[in-house]
């Protein structure tokens, strides 16, 4: 990671520390939760991804480091990389607002963002995050995710991800207003608690518009399907 | 079912209550004297003796009373607790049997913890077509009171004197009856 | 001083030789807090106990005693002990950070504290997890006056539901995910069984209401997956307790839970309940009860058969039970019933049953009196216990027939919200469950007189966050209550969450107002269940400062709790207090 990631992380680590100074003794919970932890076997170059969270804080407030990656394991190159430093603070019973940081580090380009967003759980029990990556070259994510029951520790977990790009930003693979969807649903099971539950499921993604026509000009697919077999956490 | 009236006592507020939902087979023989019965309802003049019985909260003092067979004991009996009890001569059935007739009591509000109220037992008594009567085996006693039971006991039983106020049998307010011939 | 119970013996027949006119006992007694090993059969795991066990061992005290308590800590943390339900002074009573600092590492610290009361009682730790780790055990007090019920025998029935995960690791756990532990959520199985008894329509509209709260009716038991044990044995372990048929038995129930409540029964065997929180009730006979964490309950029961009966305790959410065995002689065992299915909570729990109708959670809606009284208890419209107690005391008779009389067999327990799925009824047919509306006082500690205010306190709490609070506010961002010396105050108890919480006040007794007027009860824990409001008053007659919290563990240490500060107070109370201070 590079030196400005770091930078950026100190800086929020001491926004952190300042914040939780004022509230009086109240021990601090943290956790870690990789909601995909998975490799995934499609019509393109496999790909091993992962999407985790790792918190650390009190009930007003919690810093939160996300990390979200696809390394192809036939080209042996990050696709995408993103880790974010993410403060959380409850505004309503169920939601979060969310200030941070956003650090793109893939192989070919960098990118630096602000985030804004909101975290929370929405009515019907949605899982949902609503995030705007600020730069000169904005993009805004929306993920929602639900658990279905089939029993106590069979879980199946649709998932759905939106990414639009507000302006182009070709090295990136973002073509302005052009979407990239990414569709899924794991069927896990809890082995160990809720520590450890692994899944196979499909996951799909496909862009659209200028988005496409940047991803097919790179010789790739606009859409691509995959298998996927992984393993959540929760600790 | 013999319902005796001899037996009221001069204290105003002893009463006692008739088995009228539950007449069981042994409280049947009450009253009749039969030598294999519970015995009857005794005349004071009659008494050889008298035995004092003080009631607490929740238990009596003594708690064991050696009769003859075919003796007439007069009891007088006082209460020295801060809840109404009661002294019922009888068997271990016919007391079960009784329990359930003093739950209704207090279902209806007639039989409060310190006190017997009056008004609801005739509350109870139009409702139902009975309510508080007297019956020579038993006396109930709010607080502070005293009674009297006079009983003439069989030639051989098994008997208890209890207080079948809810709950407080099972709590231990229970006595042996020694029959010695 | 090796062992319980021949120390106070031994200094007793030594002050009776030294000081032959002084009638007042003391018994010096040594606790250590050590790590442990607790093993329940299906699953062994470092925990913590007093003297080397867990359960710590019964403390015998008598009424009248001058108590001396040292306590050892051997542990790598600091430790405190709280004596549970026993009045005495601020400083002896182990809150840390409210009575005291608490006990260091290495450190002994000497309890030193009056008997002033008598019946069951218990003692636990009041730091971290400790109590759910194991730090807990029973008191036993004997009273100087003889008791209002008979017994051949007694047995202290202690109950706790042991987890496998530490007390640290389980709030780690809640905070990261709320229903960590919610092995009972609905699934589609559930989902598919409702379409087809009620119906496509009705089952999407109720999996729609709670689906729009983000609540769940499955949500009894924060905590599952524990072991529950009796006397700390679980159920292939057998506690077992001997009896002669015909004989009386005294039960000491303790429910040292961390978060779980039990509903009792004995099959075959009538309970009869003399005793609740140490204080004697007024005796009923119920075929089932249920007892609320922190709570005790004495029975007694007489089995005449020669055989032998289970002591079976099932969870209030149904995911576990424990079960201990009155037997005639060891190893005897008798049939252990299925556990009941698990129930669900309604809509009423959430308060929603008789929106409009109910106006507890509606301040400008209570109804005043024309002499500018309020008619306080009007919320739950079917508490025939509670709902017309004036705030003189007096009960507006006349209009509820059976607020005197107890519960009816048939009645639905007016402690809980009409329509409650938590609504308990006994497993014997027809049989009686003991309600909070049975309890009344053998022998009232109070003269009965009006409350001179009314405080309320909502219990609140987002339970997705897991977070508990009172009014909305957290422990630690919450002012202290302050009470007068002297006075008698009456708190209002308005449950908004969907949780069970039993309510614990130190030092001083909750009388609570379950319409029996001058008999209502004397506990320590007042149960407050879903959707309900509960009233108690305290006779505030205990200076200092002192702990008020829900007693499930991880509802108190996220933030259901409250400091109580009694100011005032007779000076000579206040120089007593600074006398008995510990060492």
């Amino acid at each position: 990671m590079n030196g400005r990631f770091l930078a950026i992380a100190a800086a929020a680590l001491t926004l952190l520390a300042a914040c939780l100074s004022i509230a009086r003794a109240e021990p601090y919970v943290w956790g870690f939760q990789a909601e995909q932890l998975e490799y995934r076997a499609g019509t393109g170059d496999d790909v091993a991804a992962w999407d985790f969270d790792a918190f650390f804080g009190k009930d007003e407030l919690r810093l939160v480091w996300r990390s979200e990656a696809e390394y192809e394991t036939g080209e042996k190159n990050f696709e995408s990389l993103q880790n974010q430093l993410r403060l959380q603070k409850p505004i309503s019973d169920f939601f979060d607002a969310v200030a941070g940081v956003s650090v793109e580090t893939p192989d070919g380009y960098k990118r630096v963002h602000g985030v804004l967003g909101l975290h929370g759980l929405a009515p019907q029990w949605f899982e949902i995050d609503a995030d705007l990556f600020v730069s000169d070259r904005p993009y805004f994510r929306f993920e929602a995710e639900y658990e279905g029951l089939i029993t106590n520790r069979l879980i199946l977990t649709p998932s759905v991800e939106v990414e639009v790009p507000l302006v182009d930003d070709r090295f990136a693979g973002r073509g302005a207003w052009g979407p990239k969807v990414e569709i899924g649903a794991r069927l896990s099971y809890d082995l160990v608690d809720r520590a450890f539950s692994p899944y196979v499921g499909v996951h799909y993604e496909r862009s659209f518009g200028e988005t496409a026509n940047l991803k097919r000009a790179e010789g790739g697919d606009a859409d691509s399907l995959f298998l996927v077999v992984g393993a959540r956490l929760m600790f | 079912m013999n319902f005796s009236c001899l037996s009221r006592t001069a204290a105003g507020a002893a009463f006692t209550v008739a088995a009228v939902l539950a007449a069981g087979p042994s409280s049947a023989d009450m009253g009749h004297g039969s030598s294999k019965g519970v015995g009857h309802a005794g005349e004071a003049a009659k008494a050889t003796r008298t035995v004092e019985i003080v009631m607490h909260d929740n238990f009596y003092e003594p708690e064991k009373v050696d009769v003859k067979a075919g003796e007439t004991v007069r009891f007088t009996v006082r209460n020295n607790g801060e809840l109404v009890h009661e002294f019922n001569i009888g068997t271990a059935d016919m007391h079960r049997g009784h329990q359930k007739e003093m739950m209704m009591m207090v279902e209806h509000g007639v039989l409060e913890p310190d006190r017997i109220n009056h008004e609801a037992a005739k509350a109870m008594q139009a409702d139902m077509g009975h309510g508080m009567h007297n019956d020579p085996n038993s006396v109930l006693l709010e607080p502070g009171k005293s009674g009297e039971v006079v009983w003439t006991f069989p030639e051989d039983a098994v008997l208890e004197f209890a207080c079948n106020v809810p709950g407080h049998y099972e709590a231990g307010m229970q006595g042996q009856i020694m029959i010695k011939h | 001083m090796k062992s319980f119970g021949l120390m106070p013996a031994g200094l007793l027949c030594l002050g009776a030789l030294l000081a032959p006119v002084t009638a007042v006992q003391s018994g010096e007694y040594n606790l250590t807090v050590d790590r442990v090993q607790v093993d329940t059969g299906s699953f062994t795991r470092s925990g913590i106990g007093y003297n080397g066990a867990t359960p710590g061992p019964v403390l015998r005290f008598e009424e009248g005693e001058e108590v001396t308590i040292n306590v050892t800590n051997n542990l790598s943390e600091s430790t405190s002990v709280h004596w549970h339900g026993i009045i005495l002074p601020t400083d002896q009573d182990g809150v840390p950070g409210i009575s005291y600092p608490g006990i260091a590492p290495g450190e002994t610290f000497t309890y030193r504290f009056p008997i002033r009361q008598s019946g069951t009682y218990w003692f636990h730790s009041h730091t971290g997890f400790q109590e759910p780790d194991g730090a807990y055990g029973a008191i036993v007090i004997t009273p100087k006056k003889r008791e209002p019920f008979r017994y051949d025998r007694d047995y202290v029935v202690q109950l706790t539901d042991a987890h496998p995960h530490s007390g640290d690791r389980i709030l780690r756990n809640l905070k990261m995910s709320a229903d960590y532990y919610n092995r009972k959520q609905r699934t589609l199985f559930d989902f598919l069984d409702d379409v087809a008894s009620k119906g496509l329509d009705r089952t999407l509209a109720d999996r729609a209401a709670w689906g729009e709260m983000r609540m769940m009716p499955t949500d009894i038991e924060d905590l599952q997956g524990f072991t529950p044990l009796i006397n700390g044995k679980a159920v292939s372990q057998n506690w077992t307790g001997l009896f002669t048929p015909g004989e009386r038995v005294r039960l000491r129930f303790i429910n040292s839970s961390a978060m779980t409540y039990f509903d009792i029964r004995i099959p075959g065997l009538k309970l009869t309940v003399v005793q609740a929180d140490g204080n004697n009730v007024q005796p009923v006979t119920v075929d089932e009860f249920r007892i609320a964490v922190a709570e005790t309950f004495d029975v007694i029961v007489r089995p005449t058969e020669d055989r032998a009966y289970t002591i079976f305790a099932e969870s209030m959410g149904r995911t576990g039970f424990a079960r201990g065995t009155l037997a005639t002689r060891e190893g005897e065992e008798a049939d252990v019933p299925e556990l009941r299915p698990a129930p669900l909570l309604t809509m009423a729990d959430m308060g929603m049953a008789h929106e409009g109708m109910d106006h507890g959670s509606m301040p400008g809606m209570t109804h005043s009196m024309p002499d500018g009284t309020t008619m306080k208890g009007m919320d739950q419209g079917s508490m025939p216990g509670m709902t017309h107690s004036m705030p003189d005391g007096t009960t507006m008779k006349g209009m509820d027939h059976s607020a005197h009389g107890g519960m009816a067999m048939d009645k639905p327990d007016p402690f809980y919200a009409p329509g409650s799925g938590l609504s308990p009824t006994a497993a014997e047919p027809g049989g009686k469950f003991l309600s909070y509306s049975d309890l009344k006082a053998q022998s009232p500690l109070y003269a009965e007189r009006p409350a001179g205010r009314e405080i309320e306190l909502r219990l609140t709490g987002n339970m997705e966050r897991y977070i508990w609070s009172i009014n909305g506010i957290k422990y630690e961002d919450a002012e202290p209550i302050r009470l007068q010396y002297g006075e008698r105050v009456r708190f209002k108890f308005v449950n908004e969450t969907m949780m069970t919480h039993p309510m614990h006040l130190h030092g001083m007794w909750s009388i609570l107002d379950n319409g029996n007027g001058r008999w209502n009860p004397i506990k320590h824990v007042v149960s407050v269940t879903p959707g309900t409001t509960v009233y108690m008053e305290t006779e505030v007659d205990a200076p200092g400062a002192w702990a008020f919290h829900c007693h499930l563990s991880y509802h108190a240490d996220t933030g259901m709790f409250r400091k109580v500060i009694v100011e005032g107070g007779p000076p000579e109370k206040a120089a007593a207090l600074t006398g008995v201070s510990g060492g």
